[in-house]
């Protein structure tokens, strides 16, 4: 086995591997870029390095060199199916803990693969050129996919042969910007394919020519993996035999040696009918459910293959269910946009696998990879392993930084989703409900937790009980907004406390709540953004003039800033605009008029005024 | 149960009843306006869970039949936007906030805490005016209706804000506070402001018109300009208001220094069980002080001399305060001794507290002879003019030379309480009868005796606003630490003597 190992990558695989390297008394080598200079996956390892950039093949080599590592191990993502890289590893004397050069080449051209796939008798869905596409009409939808992208990068439906033009250069474009280098993209070719409209994400787990079974990976968003588990509800034990044969002989095709997943379309209702759709080199996102039901450390096994020592198994037995939520820096209410900040305060679950990289005081960017953690729970049955990763997810509480944990609470609690009725477009097709408190419920909870905070200093004055002559205590009156929405006002009774589930915390003017999984930001919004109706929708002359123009009728809707009279007046043009966004109730004049000042001009019908 | 407990319990029942204020009909009818009720204004005003030091608030107790629960308004200080304020409100549902002789003396009362304790004003009305049937009482004199705007104008001058929110009517007279007012806000549809109201100008001029459209929101708010902004309703009013309070000049600093907070060692809640409520009967009065002082330390002055007058440096909730207190009549000894430190006290610019419970200086031919007449004067004398606050609370009796020795109304403390227990007349009731017997007159002195026994409870004295409030004694900690916070706003003068030995 190597005397050390560098990680050439960040956040919480770093960490993950850290943790195997530990347990196999191997020294661990970080790589860390600037940002990440003081990140738990740094201070965790025996040695840390900077590097310029984690795709700096040159940096990464270099940082190696330097502390002495044996090997490298890429995580995924950044140089993971890097050949160039598996080849400047060879090269420098460095065993790199992946597939060989030629199999992750192989494999990263998705024509290629699927030539290769298809030669080894694995079922592959049926392709077109792009003039064979154009003229295939009677067909679509179909699905235009750039061969050198990944996890949903690169991909577009086409509706009509009319799009297909432009779906490919945009698909052109997305895998260039993902990649940030285009030299990266090691064939030019965009390829298209027939689209199913509902399927199931499965994968196999193969380490060496062994299957360690399925990994069922449906819950997607913008074709993003959200939530995993391992078995797939759906695959049958004879399937699940099958997909491993079949991913076995993949493997063996590709002359294929590390870890490795195959990955399946199969047909939601059906999922004997599948094709293959691509093959990952690397350690998977998802691997820990594969280990929680196989009892494996697939980074063990990766490090036994790369070190050529034997696994020491052909089979394995799996055991129990295991599901895997990630929880991503994105906000689900705002089509999944990922969102930044610093993390003020984390809470994780006692009860589950937790492989995370975040703690308090991490600044969440949107140069990485959004994922903050992942939260995996096994049991003896699906229903006990969803019932525990509901838990967990209520549990976790990440304050400072939009994340999808409530999100993927309610997403768990859905029927379908409970039934193992799953396929890839569900998430983004189905109503998730929200959380079941709501604004009013967390203004009431900002509040308590403002009230009980401890008075800024010991002056009488400064008391916040509410104090009263006579033992009388008055209540504490809050005007707050919850994510941005309406004032609410809440008076809290002295005395008064938040629930113990509730937890918080501050950054800035905005108090971060956090309760079963879901956060929300709360702020004491001005006097201005409390009352539009203030400023009224009465639009009056405010000097004599002209009517030059009218700008709106009667009915339209308006933002605030809209101009709705234009007025001239001493030769100067005078935009009337609305105060507030709202709805044009009534127009009082008409061009060419004139108006004395004080007149009114029209009525603007403000929400709430 | 203590007989103290039992008289606090009452009080806690008549503050009860005064802040239902014009009963549960009126109530009904004003939040049915989508009003709140002047106390909800004062809470949402304040920072939140600020404490509220109110004022008078048994003010027309027993007058007036009973129909003006704390004389239809709310006064007192609170902290607004990090400021101490005076807060002035009028109860509309009290005879539609209307002004009765002790509603106006509440007011001017509350504007000259302010004027005092340089703390701005904030008037929330909601005022038909004067209650025309008691006119005479009102109007006319130094100390009437036309007394709040010539404070206004003076404080203004001084610098001391001036805010008003229209709440409600704001008719004749009333609608100079907000006019006068430096910066005010008026509710929309809800607030009125005019010289005139609608009928009076039919019969006037035969013009009709509507209360809104004569005086409303928008009228003053977009036309005349008479107020500077216009809210929603009550509660963005009074955001408002704090808005205008957060751009204020900042305050002059504290004369003296606040040091950390100690609760006393001694249980404050012994005061029930140590306090007799027969002002007659003696105790000792540092039973008293070590229940109310920080950490219960008193640092005695003269403690060997003049011993029926207790004197020592103390905190009250961090404030440094000269602590007088009475232990027994006054003799020409206590006299100097308190002259002597209430200069002391002055020079070194800390605040004084009388715990007032004083039958009277000491009669007699030897006394007369020894001077206490003029060694009395000199505590009389340096009380009157010592320009540190004065705090005073009557604990016992209240009588004769006494209080002004002691520091009475008429000697302009910055604030004066009375407990419960607590009597004030120029004499007790059976001295006033034996006058009378010895002067031939029996008959006269039986009822004197009545009469001073009536007129002398604190009830009868917080009524007619000659206290700031009857107090529990358990408040007193609390009520002396806000005073003294409140009394910090005002800037001191230079002392221009040395202290004079006595």
């Amino acid at each position: 086995m190597f005397e050390s190992v560098l990680i050439a990558n960040r956040g919480e695989i770093s960490r993950r591997v850290t943790r195997t390297l530990r347990r196999l008394g191997i020294r661990s080598i970080a790589v860390f870029a600037d940002a990440d200079a003081g990140a738990p996956h740094v201070r965790e390892a025996d040695d840390a390095v900077r590097v310029a950039s984690y795709l700096d093949i040159g940096a990464v080599l270099q940082a190696a060199r330097e502390a002495g590592a044996r090997a490298v191990h890429p995580g995924y993502g950044f140089l993971s199916e890097d050949a160039a890289f598996a080849r400047a590893c060879a090269a420098a004397g460095l065993v790199f803990v992946g597939p060989s050069a030629e199999a992750i080449e192989l494999m990263g051209d998705k024509v290629r693969a699927k030539a290769v796939a298809e030669a080894a008798g694995l079922p592959v869905v049926p392709s077109y050129t792009l003039d064979e596409a154009r003229a295939a009409a009677g067909d679509y939808p179909l699905l235009v996919k750039a061969a050198a992208g990944g996890g949903g990068r690169g991909m577009r439906v086409v509706a009509s042969p009319g799009e297909l033009d432009a779906c490919v250069a945009a698909a052109r474009r997305e895998v260039q910007a993902g990649f940030g280098d285009p030299t990266s993209l090691r064939s030019e070719g965009v390829f298209v394919e027939r689209f199913l409209p509902r399927v199931r994400h499965l994968e196999v787990q193969v380490i060496g020519a062994v299957s360690l079974g399925e990994r069922e990976c449906s819950l997607q968003r913008r074709h993003q993996k959200l939530v995993e588990e391992a078995p797939s509800p759906a695959v049958s034990p004879a399937l699940r035999e099958r997909l491993g044969e079949e991913a076995v002989a993949l493997a063996r095709a590709a002359g294929y040696s590390n870890a490795g997943t195959v990955e399946f379309l199969a047909d939601a209702d059906d999922p004997t009918t599948h094709y293959f759709l691509e093959c990952n080199a690397r350690l998977q996102v998802e691997h820990p459910v594969t280990e929680l039901v196989t009892g494996l450390d697939l980074v063990e096994c990766q490090l036994r293959v790369a070190a050529g020592e034997p696994l020491g198994f052909d089979r394995v037995q799996l055991r129990g269910h295991a599901i895997e939520a990630r929880v991503n820096a994105e906000n689900a209410a705002a089509g999944f946009l990922p969102s930044a900040g610093t993390v003020l305060a984390y809470t994780r679950s006692s009860q589950a696998r937790i492989d995370d990289a975040i703690e308090a005081g991490s600044i969440v960017g949107t140069d990485y990879d959004s994922l903050l953690a992942k939260v995996i729970t096994h049991a003896h049955d699906r229903a006990t392993a969803l019932a525990k990763l509901d838990r967990a997810l209520a549990d976790t509480a990440i304050l400072g930084v939009t994340t999808n944990t409530g999100f993927v609470r309610s997403l768990l609690a859905l029927d379908a989703v409970r039934a193992g009725e799953l396929d890839t477009g569900l998430v983004e097709r189905v109503a998730v409900p929200g959380p079941a408190l709501g604004h009013d419920d967390v203004a009431r909870a900002a509040a308590q937790i403002e009230a009980a905070a401890e008075p800024a200093s010991d002056d009488p004055f400064a008391r916040t009980d509410g104090w009263r002559l006579g033992g009388a205590r008055a209540p504490s009156w809050w005007r707050l907004s919850v994510d941005g929405g309406d004032a609410v006002d809440v008076a809290v009774a002295p005395g008064e406390a938040p629930h113990p589930r509730w937890r918080w915390a501050r950054g800035g003017d905005t108090l971060w709540l956090g309760r079963d999984g879901h956060a929300w930001r709360v702020r004491t919004p001005s006097v201005e953004e409390a009352h539009q109706g203030a400023v009224a929708g009465d639009l009056r002359a405010p000097m004599p003039g002209s009517v030059l123009l009218v700008a709106v009728a009667a009915g339209d809707a308006v933002a605030a800033g809209d101009p709705v009279v234009v007025l001239e007046s001493m030769k100067m043009e005078l935009s009337i605009v609305a105060p507030a966004a709202g709805v044009v109730a009534e127009i009082g004049v008409a061009v060419g008029d004139r108006v004395k000042q004080g007149q009114a001009l029209a009525r603007v019908e403000l929400p709430d005024a | 149960m203590r007989e103290l407990a039992r008289l606090v319990e009452d009080l806690d029942a008549q503050l009860a009843r005064v802040r239902e204020g014009g009963g549960a009909k009126a109530r009904e009818r004003h939040v049915a306006r989508g009003k709140l009720l002047p106390r909800e204004r004062v809470d949402r005003l304040l920072d939140p869970g600020a404490p509220f030091l109110e004022l008078s608030a048994l003010a027309a107790h027993d007058l007036y039949d009973s129909e003006a629960p704390g004389a239809g308004i709310v006064t007192g200080v609170g902290r607004v936007s990090g400021r101490e304020c005076v807060i002035v409100a009028n109860d509309a549902t009290v005879k539609g906030g209307t002004y009765y002789p002790m509603t106006v003396k509440k007011h001017l009362r509350a504007q000259e805490v302010a004027l005092h304790n340089h703390l701005p004003c904030v008037y929330l009305v909601d005022s038909g005016g004067a209650y025309l049937p008691l006119q005479e009482d009102v109007f006319p004199d130094r100390e009437h209706f036309g007394r709040i705007f010539f404070n206004q104008a003076t404080m203004s001058s001084l610098g001391i804000a001036q805010i008003a929110a229209v709440m409600g009517s704001c008719t004749a007279g009333g609608a100079y506070v907000p006019a006068m007012s430096d910066e005010c806000v008026i509710v929309r549809e809800q607030g009125t402001i005019f010289l005139g109201g609608p009928p009076l100008v039919k019969a006037a001029t035969g013009e009709e018109v509507t209360a809104e459209e004569l005086g409303g929101g928008d009228v003053h708010s977009r036309t005349s300009g008479v107020t500077d902004h216009l809210a929603d309703d009550d509660a963005h009013a009074l955001r408002i208001v704090r808005r205008i309070v957060s751009t204020l000049a900042p305050k002059a600093p504290s004369p003296w220094q606040r040091q950390a907070v100690q609760p006393p060692a001694a249980d404050p809640g012994g005061l029930y069980h140590v306090v007799p409520v027969d002002p007659r009967t003696p105790y000792d009065v540092r039973e008293v002080v070590t229940r109310l002082v920080d950490g219960s330390r008193l640092q005695e002055f003269k403690q060997l001399y003049g011993q029926t007058l207790v004197c020592g440096f103390a905190h009250v909730q961090g404030h440094p305060v000269g602590i007088v207190a009475n232990n027994g009549i006054l003799f020409s000894e206590s006299a100097l001794k308190g002259a002597h430190f209430v200069e002391l006290c002055d020079q070194r610019k800390i605040p004084l507290v009388f715990l007032q419970n004083i039958s009277g200086f000491m009669v007699g031919r030897d006394y007369e002879a020894g001077g206490i007449a003029k060694h009395g004067a000199k505590l009389v004398t340096a009380v009157s003019t010592a320009r540190v606050p004065k705090l005073t609370v009557i604990i016992g009796g209240s009588f004769g030379a006494g209080n002004y020795g002691m520091c009475g109304r008429a000697y302009s403390p910055r604030f004066l309480w009375m407990w419960p227990n607590a009597r004030i007349s120029v004499m007790g009731g059976e001295q006033a009868a034996t006058v009378m017997e010895t002067v031939g007159r029996p008959e006269v002195g039986a009822t004197l005796k009545d009469q001073y026994e009536r007129q002398g409870h604190p009830y009868f004295a917080t009524a007619r606003l000659w206290d700031d409030g009857v107090i529990d004694p358990l408040d007193t900690r609390d009520v002396l630490g806000l005073a003294l916070s409140a009394c910090a706003n005002a800037p001191l003068e230079d002392v221009r003597y040395g202290v004079f030995r006595m």
